[in-house]
């Protein structure tokens, strides 16, 4: 049955993270562990219980210079216009009039609607007795005005970006909370499979670092009070853990058919191998503690690559750092790999950049990538206290670097969605490495 | 290898027009329009004042877990209600429960859920008026006070995935998921993904489920601001139509490999034949006046299902009502079908435009159309428009020319959508 099955190569990588604007800055920060944790500029958060996260910074889209496209993208579409035109630039590709309903597009979505100060400016203009207006919304501002409106809508992410690079296939952007960009990455894996197209632009973007966005973590109290030290909130897997740090962002791939992306010379960094796809249908915000759920996608995302633990180099843990989800991911990470779990890497890069939630699968996917072609596995920032119920061989202090066979990326999200996508070296797929040349 | 059969063993509907799908057809079929001024909000000083709401809804009628309730928002109420349906009338759960407890759970792994979600709404964020109002433009206030303002709960309300989390939770169901934030075509889309996750094997029973409720103030002057709104009613494809009028609510399906019904002895409602779905990437809100996108998309759906157009025996077109997006859709049902176009018919006339739940709603009705052999009409079409010349659409009843219908769907970003279904 997989014999027959197309192959997809990821070809083109890009990253915006709060630890870099692009993926070589990106990358010495998380082998670095140099945390992106700060305290919040973008708004005053002095009066929240939380007031730090890790923000994208000094940012400016410099290669999407489209002053009237960018007029219709808020801040997490500017992140996704600049991580997609890296991946393409990188990829050495991009859809031209003959070959664009043959590329499609896939993409893990915030769930944010207006923006803060166009709420602001509607609330001071018909909602200060604390309730709507309706009648006044008439003539407000914000309310009337379409460019609100576009930057509002759930689907304006999708039609910016094909829209810029004129994709023509199937479009789609998908929301399972903090486990969209990996729902995105597994979407795109089965488009190409399907033969519906040859290639597609794949990722996730997602800025909640705004009033409401912190409030509605805040509330949760998910996020980690270590105001005073914002480098160190994020830690993964350690016993002091309290909660995540908040990040934003945009991680994209370029994904080809394999022997198409081979037939021109390109260079591949992994195989997207395999995804699983799982429902925990516990509680909307928990994890099952004994990792049921997670279980599952680890499980089908193995299956789907025709692979089994012993394969597995390296797993980039969803790793939230709070106290449920590490616990739960450390029990599904022993259930899956048994004895292996002694063996495979296990590393948590929100350690270092934070929570890029519906961005974070994507931003995570590409770190797989990374490793795979690089032969490095970034560390658990922040780790100190081991805690017995996440007993997993982490990354710690330096780098590993050894030959990564294959990759495993985790993302969990609210509601219960599980994600897990698998990455294989190029050369254990046909003896050829990234550029082609046999190993 | 054989792709397996995807076959429908469960149906749900709720929107103005009824509260399952049987109701929702014999109103449209005895020309009635749901239709009518907006209750929500008093829309007397307002320059658009029609919808199809769902009249007098009763949160614990559709979900009568009451601790839900203030974990989750209107349009999870709706869809909810409609994906209970669907798989109540599959029957799965029953027949699952009854097993050994030590026996449920590889179904409950085989068994997933897709849905077709609005994404984020502008009335949910009003929430923070009061404590906005309190701050007075001091944020450091608005942190400070924000837990005695604000319902702790406020962002799980807002998830756009709930549906997605709440139906896994109430029915144990673990298996493949999504949830598509693609305006329009999402509820499509999810029957599309479930038949295509049935096929390669992914899970052996998908629940796909479209919902929406976006009649709220800030969203219905936005779409009149950019004219999308019609002044007086919806009438798709004739020469005086002026736009799209909002409807809300959800429709929902129980699909299964044919294998997965047969085990189980299910009746089986009909089947997925094939789909398919395609973008144009002119915009958010720009659509190509020649139809390309629609047409393209019709053309793998018939490709998909190994189809001819001559094989489809009635079209549920889109039909939204706006002077573009009709008249693109008849030039893409033109480049496809010509002249040998089979009855085409819509449904938005009479309930509104439900957005992400418009497609799966459509496609749950043609459904029950083809059941009693009937096209319904389309009762506010007086004029066909010379530019929507050649689709087959009548304001009274005809017959399908056979048991298969097509089913259309388009949504912002350029996105077309295309299903096909057979009744049993």
């Amino acid at each position: 049955m997989t014999a027959a099955r197309r192959r997809v190569a990821v070809t083109g990588v890009g990253m915006v993270t709060p630890v870099g604007n692009d993926v070589v800055t990106t990358w010495n920060a998380l082998l670095a562990g140099r945390s992106g944790g700060a305290p919040i500029t973008l708004f005053d958060a002095s009066g929240f219980s939380t007031c730090i996260a890790a923000e994208v910074k000094g940012f400016h889209p410099t290669l999407v210079e489209d002053r009237k496209l960018l007029k219709f993208a808020n801040r997490s579409h500017r992140f996704a216009l600049e991580a997609a035109e890296q991946a393409l630039r990188d990829a050495g590709i991009r859809p031209t009039a003959a070959d664009a309903t043959r590329w499609g597009c896939a993409v893990g979505t915030g769930m944010m609607t207006a923006d803060y100060d166009d709420l602001a400016q509607t609330h001071a203009h018909c909602g200060n007795s604390g309730e709507i207006d309706t009648d006044g919304l008439l003539t407000d501002g914000p309310a009337n005005d379409p460019l609100v409106f576009c930057r509002g809508q759930a689907a304006e992410g999708l039609a910016l970006l094909t829209r810029r690079f004129g994709i023509h296939g199937y479009a789609t952007s998908v929301h399972t909370a903090c486990a969209s960009g990996g729902q995105a990455f597994g979407t795109a894996l089965k488009l190409i499979r399907r033969g519906r197209v040859d290639r597609v632009l794949a990722g996730g973007f997602d800025s909640m670092i705004s009033p409401i966005g912190i409030s509605g973590f805040c509330l949760l109290s998910a996020l980690s009070p270590d105001n005073a030290t914002p480098q160190r909130a994020s830690r993964p897997f350690d016993a002091t853990r309290n909660g995540f740090l908040l990040g934003e962002g945009a991680g994209f791939v370029v994904l080809e058919e394999w022997e198409m992306a081979r037939a021109r010379g390109a260079h591949i960094y992994a195989e997207l191998a395999g995804d699983g796809n799982s429902l925990s249908s516990y509680r909307i915000t928990d994890s099952p503690p004994d990792g049921d759920g997670p279980i599952q996608s680890m499980h089908q995302a193995l299956a789907d690559a025709g692979a089994v633990p012993a394969d597995v180099d390296y797993i980039n843990a969803h790793g939230t750092s709070t106290g449920m989800n590490d616990r739960s991911e450390s029990a599904a990470i022993r259930a899956v790999f048994g004895a292996d779990a002694a063996r495979v890497h296990v590393s948590s890069t929100k350690s270092t950049m934070g929570h890029l939630i519906a961005a974070a699968g994507a931003v995570e996917g590409v770190v797989c990538a990374l490793a795979i072609a690089r032969g490095e596995m970034p560390i658990n920032a922040n780790y100190r206290d081991r805690d017995p119920d996440c007993d997993l061989n982490l990354v710690l202090d330096v780098p590993q670097r050894q030959k990564v066979r294959m990759t495993m990326s985790n993302s969990f999200g609210f509601g219960g969605s599980n994600s897990c996508i698998v990455m294989r070296h190029p050369d254990e797929v046909d003896g050829r490495g990234p550029d082609g040349t046999k190993s | 290898m054989t792709m397996p059969k995807v076959v429908i063993t469960g149906t749900g509907a709720v929107c103005a027009a009824g509260m399952d799908p049987r109701t929702i057809l014999q109103f449209v079929l005895a020309g009635k329009t749901a239709i009518a001024p907006i209750r929500q909000w008093d829309t007397t000083q307002w320059p658009t004042h029609l919808a199809g709401e769902i009249a007098d809804l009763n949160p614990r009628a559709l979900v009568p877990d009451r601790k839900l309730h203030k974990l989750i928002r209107r349009t999870d109420l709706v869809g909810l209600y409609a994906a209970s349906q669907a798989i109540d009338a599959s029957g799965f759960v029953a027949w699952r429960d009854a097993l050994d407890p030590a026996a449920m759970a590889p179904y409950n792994d085989r068994t997933g859920a897709i849905v077709g979600s609005g994404g984020g709404n502008f009335q949910n964020q009003y929430d923070f008026f009061p404590l906005m109002t309190a701050a007075n433009g001091d944020m450091h206030a608005f942190g400070r006070d924000l837990s005695d303002n604000v319902n702790p709960m406020w962002l799980l309300r807002t998830l756009p995935n709930n549906v997605l989390g709440h139906v896994g939770i109430q029915y144990n169901l673990k298996g493949t998921n999504a949830c598509i934030t693609n305006h329009s075509v999402g509820g499509t889309l999810a029957v599309i993904e479930a038949m295509e996750a049935l096929r390669a094997g992914e899970a052996d029973r998908v629940v796909a489920v479209g919902h929406e409720t976006p009649i709220e103030p800030q969203m219905v002057l936005y779409y009149h601001r950019v004219g999308l709104l019609a002044s007086e009613a919806l009438r798709p494809f004739d020469a005086a139509r002026d736009g799209s009028l909002f409807g809300e609510g959800a429709g929902a399906l129980m699909l299964e490999t044919a294998a997965s019904a047969a085990a189980r002895g299910a009746a089986v409602l009909g089947e997925v034949l094939g789909g398919g779905y395609v973008g144009e990437g002119q915009g958010l809100l720009a659509i190509r006046a020649d139809g390309d996108g629609l047409a393209r998309a019709i053309a793998m759906a018939l490709e998909d299902a190994g189809l001819q157009p001559a094989d489809v025996g009635m079209i549920v077109a889109h039909g939204n009502g706006t002077r573009q997006s009709d008249a693109s859709e008849a030039a893409a049902l033109r480049t496809v079908f010509g002249a040998a176009m089979p009855p085409v018919t819509g449904f938005k006339w009479a309930f509104g435009h439900l957005i992400a739940a418009a497609g799966i709603l459509d496609t749950v009705l043609a459904l029950e159309a083809l059941k009693v052999n009937v096209v319904p009409g389309i009762a506010t079409l007086h004029n066909l428009d010379e530019a929507c010349a050649g689709v087959a659409v009548a304001a009274a009843p005809t017959v399908p020319r056979s048991n298969v219908a097509l089913i259309l769907c388009r949504g912002f970003a350029g996105t077309n959508a295309a299903v096909l279904v057979r009744a049993a």
